[in-house]
Order: C-alpha cells, then sequence, then structure tokens
C-alpha cells in the first residue's frame, strides 16, 4: 500500500542571484517501507524531506505534478490541514539538536509540551510517558537529562532528545533528516535498531536521508541517489554495491575502511552533465 | 622519549553541586611523529583529554607533560606555538563576524610575528583554498571550506601538535576524504603529531598508528592499528565498538 506518493517534485528558490533549483523533478512512492536518500551536502534530499511536510518558506518555492500522503492531497491541503498533520501523522527529526531544540526551555518541558497541549495529558502522566520515550532511546539518565537545559546535553544525547520527542505521538511517517550523523557508531546502531523496531512493529514508513551510502544501505530497503536536485539512481538497498552510476560509486569508495590502504582517499567526481 | 606524556590524568566538573568525574585516571604516551587516535562513545571523556591538554578543563589528578615539561598554568605563549586544536564543528568554532584574513592573522599579531601577508596567503593555500577567501566571512563558506580554515589557523604558529577533536563528524562523506587527504598530506610535509578523537574507527584506522579505547572517562584498551585491522581485541567493549563498524570494513 502506497502511504506517500511524490511526483515530479519541485522545489525553488527566487534569490537575488536569480532562481535556485533545490530540487528538480524528483519522483518517488513510499510503502510502510525503509527508504534512503543519499547525496552531498546541496544535493536537495534535506528539501525534499521538507517539502513533503510543507516546510519551505518562502522565497521558497514547492510545485510538484503529485503529492498525496495516505489520500490528503499535500499540495492542496490547507495550512491547518498540514497543523494536524505534522507531528501525530508526519514526523520529521531534523538534523541539529543545537539549532533545533528550544534553548531556552529544559529538555522536560519540550518533551511534555505536546502530550500536555495536544492530548491534554496530565503532568504526571506526561512525565511518565516522557521519561519512557527517553529510555526508549537508551538514555541513561532520563530524570537528570528531563532537568537539563539543551546546551547541557552532548550532540548525541540532544540527537536521541529530539528522536524520543518525535517518536511520543507514534507518527505513520517519519522523516529522519541525518538523524545519526552526530552520534558514534555503537550509539547510531542502538538508535538506528530503535528506528527499526518502529517501522516494523507500528508498520511506520520512513525516509531516511543521510550522506552515508554505507549506513543507509545496511538501514533501508531501497536507495534513491541524489545529486544536483536530481535522482541520479535508485536501486534495492541490497544492491547498492553493484551500482552503475559513477556518483553512487564515487560516494561508495569515498569513505575510508577499517585495514584499507594509507594512500590518499578517492576525491568524488562531480560530473555536471550527471544531472542533466 | 614520548612527546607527550599523560600520566593517570583524571578530570572532575562540578554539575548542580555533584561531582561528574570525566576522566579517571587515563594514561597514554605519543611519540614524536607520531598519529594516535581516542575512541569511544560520546561521553566518555576522549574530547576532555584533548581540552585536559589546552588547559580547557579542570585537571584533579595526574600529569600532562609535553617534550618532557610539566605545562604551566595558564598555558603560555610557548604552548599555544607547539600545541593547537582544531574543533569538531567548524560552524561554531570560527568567529562569524570576522574575515578569514583577521582569524588567520590573529595568532600572529598576538605572537609578533610579521610577515602577516605573505603567510596568510601561503595558509591559505597550504589547505587547498584560493587566495580571494581571505576577505570572506564564515556564511559565505562551506562547511569543508570552513574546517580547512580551521585547519589553517591552526597551522598559523607552525605547531609540532595537532589536537584533532572530531575535525569530520560534521562533513559529508566526500568532504571528509578531501579533509583527511589534507590532514594526512600536511603531517607528512611538516612531521606533525596528531592527537585525534573521532567515534569512527575507520576514519581512526586510517589516520591513527595506535588507538586508545575508552568507555565512561576510563581507558579501556590500546591496541595498534594491526591488530585493529585483525579485530585482535582484548575486551569486549572494544570488540562491540568494532562490530558497530562492522560495514566500515574493507570489502563489507
Amino acid at each position: 500500500m502506497t502511504l506517500l506518493s511524490v511526483k515530479n517534485l519541485r522545489v525553488t528558490f527566487d534569490t537575488e542571484a536569480g532562481v535556485v533549483e533545490a530540487v528538480r523533478g524528483v519522483s518517488f512512492s513510499l510503502g510502510r517501507e525503509r527508504l534512503g536518500i543519499v547525496g552531498e551536502s546541496g544535493s536537495g534530499k534535506t528539501q525534499t524531506g521538507r517539502s513533503v511536510l510543507r516546510l519551505i518558506r518562502p522565497p521558497g518555492r514547492i510545485e510538484a505534478d503529485a503529492m498525496t500522503f495516505d489520500g490528503i492531497d499535500l499540495m492542496k491541503a490547507s495550512e491547518r490541514d498540514m497543523r494536524a498533520l505534522r507531528g501525530p501523522r508526519i514526523a520529521m527529526v531534523m538534523q541539529d539538536p543545537k539549532y533545533s531544540l528550544n534553548p531556552v526551555m529544559r529538555v522536560g518541558e519540550q518533551l511534555m509540551e505536546g502530550l500536555r497541549q495536544r492530548d491534554g495529558m496530565g503532568k504526571k502522566e506526561a512525565h511518565a510517558k516522557a521519561i519512557e520515550a527517553l529510555a526508549a532511546v537508551q538514555i541513561r539518565d532520563p530524570e537528570r537529562v528531563m532537568d537539563a537545559w539543551p546546551h547541557e546535553l552532548s550532540g548525541g544525547m540532544g540527537q536521541r532528545v529530539m528522536i524520543a520527542m518525535m517518536l511520543i505521538p507514534n507518527p505513520d511517517l517519519l522523516i529522519a533528516d541525518e538523524p545519526t550523523s552526530a552520534l558514534d557508531v555503537t550509539v547510531q546502531a542502538e538508535v538506528l535498531s530503535i528506528l527499526d523496531n518502529l517501522v516494523r512493529t507500528r508498520g511506520m514508513g520512513l525516509i531516511f536521508i543521510s550522506h552515508d551510502l554505507r549506513l543507509v544501505s545496511r538501514f533501508c530497503d531501497r536507495v534513491l541517489v541524489m545529486f544536483k536536485g536530481k535522482v541520479v539512481e535508485e536501486l534495492p538497498a541490497r544492491d547498492l554495491m553493484k551500482a552503475q552510476h559513477p556518483y553512487t560509486q564515487g560516494l561508495l569508495n569515498c569513505l575510508p575502511r577499517i585495514g584499507g590502504p594509507r594512500e590518499p582517499l578517492p576525491a568524488l567526481d562531480r560530473n555536471a552533465a550527471w544531472a542533466n | 622519549m614520548a612527546l607527550i606524556e599523560i600520566d593517570t590524568l583524571s578530570v572532575t566538573f562540578t554539575a548542580k553541586g555533584r561531582p561528574v568525574r570525566a576522566v579517571k585516571g587515563v594514561s597514554l604516551n605519543v611519540a614524536q611523529g607520531e598519529s594516535y587516535g581516542l575512541v569511544g562513545e560520546s561521553g566518555s571523556g576522549k574530547s576532555t583529554i584533548l581540552r585536559a591538554i589546552c588547559g580547557l578543563a579542570p585537571v584533579s589528578g595526574g600529569t600532562i607533560r609535553i617534550g618532557g615539561q610539566p605545562l604551566p598554568h595558564p598555558r603560555g605563549p610557548a604552548f599555544s606555538r607547539q600545541v593547537q586544536m582544531v574543533f569538531q564543528d567548524p560552524y561554531a568554532s570560527l568567529h562569524p563576524r570576522h574575515t578569514i584574513d583577521r582569524t588567520l592573522s590573529e595568532p600572529l599579531a598576538i605572537h609578533g610575528i610579521g610577515n602577516t601577508d605573505q603567510r596568510v596567503t601561503q595558509a591559505l593555500n597550504d589547505v587547498g583554498l584560493p587566495p580571494n577567501f581571505r576577505f570572506r566571512f564564515p556564511h559565505q563558506l562551506s562547511g569543508g571550506q570552513r574546517q580547512r580554515v580551521a585547519i589553517a589557523r591552526a597551522l598559523m604558529l607552525e605547531p609540532s601538535i595537532l589536537l584533532l577533536d572530531e575535525p569530520t563528524s560534521a562533513l559529508d562523506a566526500s568532504v571528509q576524504a578531501e579533509t583527511l587527504n589534507l590532514l594526512n598530506r600536511l603531517r607528512a610535509e611538516r612531521g606533525l603529531t596528531f592527537l585525534m578523537v573521532s567515534h569512527d574507527l575507520a576514519v581512526i584506522d586510517h589516520m591513527c598508528d595506535r588507538i586508545l579505547v575508552m568507555q565512561h572517562g576510563q581507558a579501556v584498551e590500546e591496541l595498534p592499528r594491526e591488530a585493529l585491522a585483525r579485530a585482535e581485541m582484548k575486551t569486549d567493549y572494544a570488540r562491540s565498538l568494532f562490530a558497530a563498524s562492522a560495514d566500515r570494513m574493507l570489502g563489507a
């Protein structure tokens, strides 16, 4: 069953220097599965994710032939309808906890805000639920973290807090924008297995945005490789090592490997013609 | 004799009246010209060791010696000429309202080194940035370019030791490759000694000769690079860290 379908999505920004096309005709559909979107910074992968939630502010413009989520036309939905979707139905884990958490609000209050406001939950119940969510993302001392300010958390802790926050309302679709880039490998593995579990047990759809091709291939079912606003290759994650496109191969080869040679790592070939 | 000698170093912070022991009796030695890696999960105290060397963390026990000399407190100008640090986040470690030129020439001005013009141009050239970047502000640069500026700044005083705190974890895979290549080239050209922190075993393996695995502020296991590639760890924690990076293995 298709949860989200996007056809010919374009995101353009009118800037002083002219029109910048961040996303140029991206199409994909997503069931209750894990879709990876990979590319370098500036390839349009984040803008694609944000477009689904219509989180692109003017002068940015979203155009698409069709963009539907669970039968709802996202291009035609009112701002009010979109607000109702964001959070409970489609949640997004942002990239950087430093900029995405409210710096003047304790972590606990931020976690409980949605539960108290949206779900009208009592303070005690919301507190218990928030603690439970923090424990679910493997935070060792949830009581202490509840009382902490965002600046007192390390990057990894902050990222886990954001994931906990997004998972509380149990969304149907989770858009995770580089959710584990700031985390170290062991925590990364834990967070991924948490996400993996949620996708499977709750039947959630997941869009996983990352620049780390190997991570995506291990974790997702399907992978879109983006370059300069276009999808250059789409393939099942298990066939990644057989990728045909030179850009995909370049992304795979520029990562250092344990036990690999000490020579300089191959630089990525960025041939502008691939995006035409 | 090792260039950097750290003996049973402890660092204790006070958070809300209770002590937090970030580093508990860690010892390590780094030889001249060596590249030494610290690995562990966040909160394991690996960055705190680098900060303690720079005098940015409250040392509560143990000693740090560089070139056999204990470090003065506060660290003097001689220390800055010998040891420099590159921080994790190039978005936060450059002054947003100073041009690149000002960022790079400030250490020269402080240390009374002349010939600023030529040195700044040379520094940009060394890290592979065009000379016209001098008059840009950090927000006009990409993450990889900013990290190059941070590396150039660290090299302005021609130090012999670079402390690298996750220098590529904020960067894309492709930009990471370029930055690691740059660091390796500079180390070879200038005979630098690296003490590098990362949570990515593959990056550490690519860059470092010896590795210290840390957990909860303690040293778990020290192993040479060859042992890492052959998965010859003695402790369970090091093994679990290695297992979590299995997709970073050659041929995986």
